[in-house]
C-alpha cells in the first residue's frame, strides 16, 4: 500500500472536498490509504500527488469517478431505522394524498419524493414497496421517485436493482423478499412493477438542483453527516428550496439540524422526526 | 462453529449410505431423503443449512425441483447438486436458478468437503455480520433517541425564545409590562 505524506494528505483532502463536498479528517491517513491506494496503483501512479493531479487532467473524468466511488460509504439498508418508514406509511404520504387529490375526481394526484443520497437504492426502494403496499392501485395516482447520488457505481447497482445475500439478509422480511423481488443465480432482483416506478440519476448535492423542480417529500439521509456544518448549512438552504411549502423533509435518525437550518421546524410523529418549512 | 444440518437426497441407496456416513464422520448433522417427494416433506418440517442433492431421480420431482422446493421454502438454504458428467450443462443452469455449487460423479470426498466447509464459512460470515448489524442499529437507536428528544426540546426552547423577544419589543406596552411579560413567558407553561 502507497503510504500518503502530510503534504499530500492536505492537497487530497482539499481534492476531495472540491469533487465531493466530503469532509476527511486529516488525522486519519490509513482512510486516505486504505481506499485510494489501489486505485493509485492501478492508474500506474506511485503517489497521491500524481494521482491527485493525473484525476484533475482528465477531462473524461474517469479517475474522478474512481476517486468518488472509492472514498464515498455507501452504507444502506432496506427499511433502515424502521422509524421513517412508518412515518412515511402512516402519516406523511396519507397527508401528501390528502393534500395533493384534486377536487375534481378526474384528475390524478400528483406526488414527488426523492432520495437525495440514495446509494445503492434500498431507502428508494422501500419507499416504493411502502407506496404499493398502501395504495395497491396506483391508476388513481401520479407518484414520481427519484434516486440521486454522486457515485456512478451505486447509481448503476441501484438501477439494476440486484442485491447479493449480506444485502437482502439486512432489513427485509422474508414476505416482502418473496413477493417483490426475484431469486437471480445467487442475488435477489427487485421486481419490475417496483422497478418501474422509480428513476435513479447522478448528482452531486453540492452543486444547485433546482433544476430537479420541487418536491413533496424528500429524503436526505446520511450524507450530510460528511460535510462540514458550513456545507449543511447550504445544503438544507437548498433543500429548503426545492421542498414544496407543505412538503415534509426526513433526515437521518441520528442527525439534527439545529444550528444549520433554521428555515425547518422539526415534529415528531411516534417514533420518528420529520421537518417542514417554518 | 455450529455444525452444518444437511439434508442429502438421493435414490441411490448405496450412494446415500456412502454420503450419510462419510458426512457424519466429518461432524455434520446429516439426514436422507431416497427421493423428491420425502425432500419436500422433510423440508417443510424443518430447516437444513445445505441440501445435497441428485439431479436425476424417478418421479416429478428431480434435483430441479427440489432446489426449487428449497429456494421457495427457506431461501438461505443452500443448494448442492450432484451430477454426471454428461448433465454439466443442466447443472450451470440451475446454478443461474440459485443453486450454490455443483459435484460431478463420481464423487470427490475431499471435494465434497471443501464445498461444506466454504458454505459453512460463508453462513458464519453472514451471521456475525447480522450480529454486528444488529449490535449497531441498537446503538443507534439510543443514540437517535437521544438526538431527536434534544432536537425536540431545542424547538420548544427557541419558540419560547422567540416569544419572550417578541414580548420584549412590544412597543404598545410600557417597558414594566413587557417585562413582566416576559418573565410570564418564561415562567409559565
Ligand atoms: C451512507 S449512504 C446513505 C444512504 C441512504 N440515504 C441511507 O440512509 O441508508 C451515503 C451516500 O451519500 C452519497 N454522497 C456522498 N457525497 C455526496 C454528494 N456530494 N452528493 C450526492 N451524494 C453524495 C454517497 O455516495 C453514499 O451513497
Amino acid at each position: 500500500m502507497i503510504k500518503i505524506s502530510p503534504d499530500e494528505l492536505k492537497v487530497v483532502a482539499q481534492y476531495i472536498h472540491d469533487i465531493s463536498g466530503i469532509h476527511l479528517d486529516q488525522s486519519k491517513s490509513y482512510l486516505f490509504e486504505t481506499r485510494l491506494s489501489s486505485i493509485a496503483e492501478a492508474s500506474g501512479c506511485s503517489s497521491y500527488r500524481e494521482l491527485q493531479q493525473k484525476a484533475k487532467q482528465d477531462p473524461a473524468k474517469k479517475l474522478e469517478r474512481a476517486i468518488i466511488d472509492a472514498i464515498t460509504t455507501n452504507e444502506t439498508l432496506f427499511f433502515r431505522d424502521k422509524g421513517p418508514f412508518e412515518l412515511l406509511q402512516h402519516k406523511l404520504l396519507p397527508e401528501m394524498i390528502d393534500a395533493r387529490t384534486p377536487k375534481s375526481g378526474m384528475m390524478k394526484t400528483n406526488i414527488r419524493i426523492w432520495s437525495a443520497a440514495a446509494s445503492t437504492g434500498q431507502e428508494l426502494y422501500s419507499i416504493a414497496i411502502i407506496i404499493k403496499e398502501l395504495l395497491r392501485d396506483l391508476s388513481k395516482y401520479n407518484i414520481s421517485l427519484l434516486g440521486t447520488d454522486i457515485s456512478d457505481a451505486a447509481i448503476a447497482q441501484a438501477s439494476y436493482g440486484k442485491y447479493n445475500k449480506f444485502e437482502i439478509e439486512r432489513g427485509l422480511d422474508r414476505a416482502v423478499l418473496q413477493k417483490y423481488f426475484s431469486l437471480f443465480g445467487d442475488s435477489w432482483k427487485i421486481k419490475d412493477e417496483i422497478r418501474s416506478m422509480v428513476n435513479f440519476r447522478k448528482l452531486n448535492l453540492m452543486q444547485p438542483f433546482t433544476a430537479l423542480g420541487k418536491f413533496d417529500i424528500i429524503f436526505c439521509r446520511n450524507v450530510a453527516i460528511y460535510f462540514t456544518l458550513q456545507d449543511r448549512t447550504k445544503l438544507f438552504n437548498k433543500i429548503a428550496d426545492s421542498l414544496a411549502d407543505d412538503g415534509y423533509l426526513v433526515i437521518g435518525s441520528t442527525e439534527s439540524l439545529t444550528g444549520v437550518c433554521s428555515r425547518f421546524v422539526p415534529k415528531r410523529h411516534l417514533r420518528a422526526i420529520f421537518y417542514q418549512k417554518s | 462453529m455450529e455444525s452444518l444440518t444437511i439434508l442429502v437426497v438421493d435414490d441411490d441407496p448405496v450412494i446415500r449410505r456412502l454420503l450419510q456416513q462419510r458426512l457424519k464422520n466429518e461432524h455434520y448433522s446429516v439426514m436422507v431423503a431416497n427421493d423428491g417427494y420425502q425432500a419436500e416433506r422433510l423440508l417443510k418440517k424443518q430447516h437444513f443449512d445445505v441440501v445435497l442433492t441428485d439431479l436425476v431421480m424417478p418421479g416429478d420431482i428431480g434435483g430441479i425441483e427440489v432446489l426449487e422446493i428449497t429456494k421457495e421454502l427457506s431461501p438461505d438454504t443452500e443448494v448442492v447438486l450432484i451430477t454426471a458428467h454428461s448433465s454439466v450443462d443442466t447443472a450451470v443452469a440451475a446454478m443461474k436458478k440459485g443453486a450454490a455449487d455443483y459435484l460431478e460423479k463420481p464423487i470427490n470426498f475431499d471435494e465434497l468437503f471443501l464445498r461444506m466447509d466454504k458454505i459453512a464459512n460463508l453462513k458464519s460470515i453472514l451471521k456475525s455480520a447480522k450480529d454486528i448489524g444488529q449490535a449497531m442499529s441498537i446503538t443507534e437507536a439510543e443514540a437517535a433517541s437521544t438526538i431527536q428528544n434534544l432536537e425536540m426540546t431545542v424547538a420548544k426552547l427557541q419558540t419560547r425564545l422567540d416569544e419572550v423577544e417578541t414580548a420584549l419589543r412590544d412597543r404598545t406596552k410600557a417597558e414594566d409590562e413587557r417585562i413582566a411579560n416576559a418573565i410570564d413567558i418564561l415562567t409559565g407553561e
